[in-house]
């Protein structure tokens, strides 16, 4: 029965182009004219009560699960009250751009630059933020050392406490909220909520009445009786708590679409959904309802978060590739009390993502001492499809690391993935875990540069100027993050957001405003790999075999190796030193001393919001353009190349010794420390892991994996020549999904120069 | 004491069980034509040059450390225990959770029999699974005092013929077999294995002797290893003279064939190691 039904629904999701729909910009700003001069969040909760009210709604084809944040599937919503300018900037260049085209009609663009544009130029959160910066807090910036992120977006990555939604409904809620509303009527934060809440209560009754109108037009009886069921579920659900899986999923995912709505952002996730819908489940099938069904339903559902996609910058596609929505969801792990938390949802969840295969949802499999030896295995034999999904999250040295952090034990055993591989509590944590990022890299040229005349420096001084730097571009970093932070407090506040976040009710306050129960900001040490690379053979060549001076080398980097001669030096810097991910303790050593320094300096730090700096080590797809800013370096890398993938990875091609090297490497780092996340990427070839002896040696390898305290790991299980195929022929490869930078995108929709780098990485075949 | 080492090898799949270390240990008495490691066969350190790699530089010295791309390469190097073992000790968590461990080969590990005893018994010390992977040709006594540390033999069974053994190999095929009798005698685990090679190995006569020979011993488990030219370019590279350059690799038939009648005398049969 099933089977028609999911494949359609997939059909679906690609038949058109991706498009960018203005609906949502327009009610918003609407709304916005009408509202001057009342407080912020209570007009924001306006904006969005406005869109839930007159957005168009659709039911597509078939679904069981509805609601659509857009009429197409797969279209692009923007939010100009971030920022309007790289929109207007980039409208006639959006269709035919390498990365994440959308099509925008001509009719559209003439609303944007008439309506849209003039609105928010000058008052857009960009220009909230932007004239916050000082150019001091601006020179990491312009230095290419530091990234600031989400200044043009709304809040996301976080995990919203759906098990409160689940377990007491809308109608408790807003009863709720109302109550403390009254009580404390000078609070902004609980009126805006309740307006919110009540908002996205007639949002829900919408459907039902849309379905009603759609059931009295269908002519099908089966079809018919499944909108009466949409129509029944969706009247029930917004009032009352859900009491049946369906109910569950369906009321789960219209809150994920409403939360769009509010904010626009990547990665609201789903968090350990698993633990929180088992009980649904587990009643369904002692109210003998067949698993059969239940598993169609979240089929049905897994498909629907593929519906939503992203529409970013040029610039910002370039470090967030091909659509990581972030509809992360991570399996299994701990109980409160220390038990393995795997349950018959969690073995459901990766069959039924086995039969569908999409980027979404971003499965993630927690494993631990405890974790059961199937369970294990059927993860192995879902990484074995090839996709890269369910990553893998280790649970022996990331609960410990939360521990460090005031986390508390119960808290820290539930942690969970947001977006691509950061850490977080869910439905407690406001951790901005994508603030910044840190070039590390950038760091150690800046500090050569200067000392290229400085003819008795040591090795151990061009260390110490190093960490000089990040000393002081940390403290710079940590400035300009709080500096958006706090913008998005004043102006961008996300009560429907807060009312799923502990403890915002409890103390009235938003997310922004510092409501949450732990608040971190999260900073990523970036080129970990190339650093090290580049510090062991700068000594070796300058100070151990001095064959060249540094300030000759420093030439060399400044020319970009041009010139016979300094090719010849570059082939000796990549062929003749050791290089990170081969287990070589002297160069292990180097980015090891250096991460710990930078996540030391960066848990110095205080967020407004009271909680403490976190670093992590991952890049998404950051490492390409970060590499552009970076000139040539000591480890035979030329200007503008790329830095090392994923966070943790050695650079591509530099590890020589196969897997176990390249885990142990990483393992000497201070994985403790990254409580923000961090990301390795390991590419097995498909043939390593054929049959049950396959299986086994992939279990074995992540026993290894977890033992040895590294945080995360990912797997690329497809051939060179598969992927040189697809980019030959792209239209025989549309649902090629693979492994990018913690989280799974289409093939076929990544630039060129993505994909020559995942064909790149380092293929292990033994 | 030190031994020639060729290289040290890890994350092996298929030489003993689990994930495994390998150590190649460098010099072989036998000169098998199909040969697929030939810098493993002398017992002196060599030095090549791998045109693939070189740039050209004019004044080439020749030199291993001067040269800048790693094209002039030694193939060999001398190694203590103590060095040894603490390389292949860095894949220790990976042992444990697969089983694994370390396997010599070679070249002939019998052939550095001394230092392969003290390297064992270290390994030993250390809980590490231990494993050989042995032509046989060699010291009987050597053997057996490795056999004390050792908890896998990988045994090669080649040409059973005395007189084409002896005129195409160089092996004894007599000393050979009295060696795999005693490790048997000796209660340890050996697993004979068959490089199954063109015009050589692979004769109806030649398994045929093999399976009554495995048999005569009680064995239970065999490995056929099919000839591949994966080797085939390191011959160029060494100046040596490869006679198996047009020969075809075995056929899947063919290979299924001998597998077949190895499982109908009852052996339990592994294509390509474990």
């Amino acid at each position: 029965m099933g089977s028609d039904r999911i494949q359609k629904l997939k059909n679906q999701l690609f038949e058109n182009k991706r498009e960018v729909s203005l609906e949502r910009a327009l009610l918003y700003t609407e709304s916005y004219k009408e509202t001057e001069g009342i407080p912020t969040i209570i007009r924001r909760a306006k904006a969005t009560a406005h869109i839930l009210d007159n957005v168009e709604i659709s039911i597509r084809a078939e679904e069981l699960i509805v609601g659509n944040r857009t009429k197409k599937p797969r279209s692009g919503i923007i939010s100009p009250e971030m920022d309007p300018y790289w929109i207007r900037d980039e409208l006639d260049t959006m269709e035919g751009r390498p990365q994440d085209p959308f099509i925008i009609s001509e009719e559209d663009k003439k609303i944007y630059k008439r309506v849209l544009y003039p609105y928010w130029a000058g008052r857009s959160l960009k220009d909230f933020i932007n004239n916050k910066l000082t150019p001091e807090v601006r020179e990491p910036s312009d230095l290419d050392i530091v990234k600031l992120n989400q200044t043009d977006k709304g809040q996301g990555h976080i995990i919203p406490n759906f098990e409160k939604l689940l377990d007491q409904g809308f109608g408790h809620i807003i009863n709720d909220t109302l109550e403390l509303s009254n009580k404390h009527p000078d609070n902004d934060f609980y009126q805006a909520s309740t307006i919110i809440l009540k908002a996205s209560q007639s949002h829900i009754l919408r459907y039902a009445t849309l379905a009603k109108l759609s059931a009295e037009a269908e002519l099908s009886k089966s079809r018919k009786a499944e909108y009466l069921e949409i129509a029944r579920i969706a009247t029930k659900i917004s009032v009352d708590k859900p009491e049946n899986f369906y109910e569950a999923c369906q009321l789960l995912w219209y809150l994920c679409v409403i939360l769009q709505y509010e904010s626009n952002a990547s990665s609201l996730s789903l968090g350990g959904f698993d633990k929180y819908m088992y009980p649904f489940y587990e009643n369904d099938l002692k109210n003998g309802i067949t698993k059969e069904s239940l598993r169609e339903i979240l089929t049905c559902l897994w498909i629907k978060t593929n519906d939503v996609v992203l529409i970013r910058s040029s610039n910002s596609a370039k470090y967030f590739a091909g659509f990581p929505t972030g509809y992360t969801i991570t399996l299994g792990g701990l109980t409160a009390s220390g038990r393995s938390a795997v349950n018959p949802l969690s073995y459901l969840a990766l069959d039924t993502y086995q039969d569908i295969r999409l980027p979404q949802p971003n499965l993630g499999v927690r494993i631990n001492e405890l974790i059961q030896p199937d369970f294990l295995r059927k993860t192995a034999e879902t990484i074995r499809l090839g996709t890269g999904i369910p990553q893998i999250f280790n649970d022996e040295v990331i609960v410990p690391g939360f521990l460090n952090r005031d986390v508390s034990l119960e808290d820290a055993r539930d942690y969970s993935v947001v977006g691509c591989v950061e850490l977080s509590i869910p439905g407690k944590t406001y951790g901005l875990h994508d603030i910044a990022l840190f070039n590390l890299l950038k760091i150690m040229e800046i500090s050569l540069r200067e000392n290229k005349d400085n003819k008795d420096i040591t090795f151990d001084e061009i260390i110490q100027i190093i960490k000089g730097k990040i000393h002081k571009y940390v403290k710079l970093m940590v400035d300009g993050c709080n500096i958006v932070d706090t913008s998005h407090k004043e102006f961008a506040p996300v009560p429907l957001l807060s009312c799923f976040i502990d403890n915002c009710m409890q103390t009235g306050k938003d997310i922004t405003s510092g409501g949450a129960k732990y608040n971190f900001s999260g900073v990523q040490g970036i080129g970990i790999a190339n650093l090290s690379d580049s510090l062991y053979a700068l000594k070796k060549i300058v100070y151990d075999e001095k064959r060249i001076s540094l300030s000759g080398l420093i030439k060399a980097l400044e020319d970009n190796f041009e010139g016979e001669e300094h090719e010849k030096l570059r082939t000796r810097l990549i062929n003749k030193y050791d290089k990170f991910g081969n287990d070589i303790d002297e160069v292990d050593n180097l980015s090891s001393d250096i991460l710990r320094y930078y996540s030391k300096t960066v848990e110095q730090h205080i967020t407004p919001r009271g909680g403490t700096f976190v670093p992590g080590s991952y890049t998404v797809s950051a490492h390409i353009p970060l590499g552009k800013s970076v000139g040539a370096t000591p480890d035979g890398r030329k200007s503008g190349d790329q830095l090392a993938d994923g966070g943790l990875s050695p650079m591509v091609g530099r590890d020589i010794l196969g897997p176990t090297a390249v885990l142990k490497s990483v393992s000497k780092l201070d994985n403790y420390l990254t409580t923000n996340g961090s990301l390795l990427n390991v590419k097995f070839s498909p043939k390593t892991l054929e049959g049950a002896e396959g299986i086994n040696k992939l279990c074995d390898f992540l026993y290894a994996f977890m033992k040895l305290k590294i945080q995360h790991i990912q797997f690329n299980v497809v051939s060179a020549s598969l992927l040189k195929s697809a980019q030959a022929s792209p239209n025989d490869y549309k649902g090629l999904v693979i492994r990018v930078a913690g989280y799974s995108a289409f093939f076929i929709e990544l630039s060129r120069e993505i994909q020559d780098d995942i064909i790149m990485r380092t293929e292990h075949n033994l | 004491m030190k031994a020639l080492i060729l290289n040290i090898q890890r994350y092996s799949l298929h030489d003993g069980g689990g994930i495994r270390t390998i150590v190649f240990f460098k010099g072989c008495p036998l000169r098998c034509p199909w040969c697929s490691n030939p810098e493993s066969i002398s017992f002196e350190p060599e030095k090549v040059k791998m045109e693939s790699k070189c740039i050209h530089c004019e004044n080439c010295s020749f030199d291993v450390d001067e040269c800048p791309t790693g094209a002039i390469k030694l193939f060999g190097k001398y190694m203590t225990v103590k060095e040894v073992v603490t390389e292949v000790q860095k894949d220790m968590v990976f042992y444990r959770t697969s089983n694994g461990g370390v396997t010599l080969s070679g070249g002939e590990v019998l052939a550095q029999g001394a230092f392969a005893v003290e390297l064992l018994k270290e390994l030993k010390n250390l809980g590490i699974n231990t494993a050989i992977e042995t032509s046989g040709q060699g010291n009987t006594q050597s053997l057996i005092e490795m056999a004390a540390y050792l908890d896998l033999i990988l045994f090669d069974l080649k040409i059973m013929d005395a007189t084409k053994s002896k005129l195409i190999l160089g092996a004894d095929i007599n000393l050979i077999k009295t060696n795999i009798k005693m490790l048997v005698n000796m209660n340890k685990k050996v697993i004979p294995r068959i490089p199954l090679i063109p015009g050589y190995t692979i004769s109806d006569d030649n398994i045929k002797e093999i399976i009554t020979f495995v048999k005569s011993l009680n064995l239970t488990e065999i490995h056929l290893l099919p000839f591949h030219q994966y080797g085939s370019n390191k011959y160029k590279l060494l100046n040596l003279d490869y006679k198996l350059i047009d020969i075809a690799i075995p056929s899947s038939q063919s290979i299924e064939k001998i597998a077949n009648e190895m499982r109908k005398n009852g052996l339990k049969v592994v294509i390509g190691g474990l």
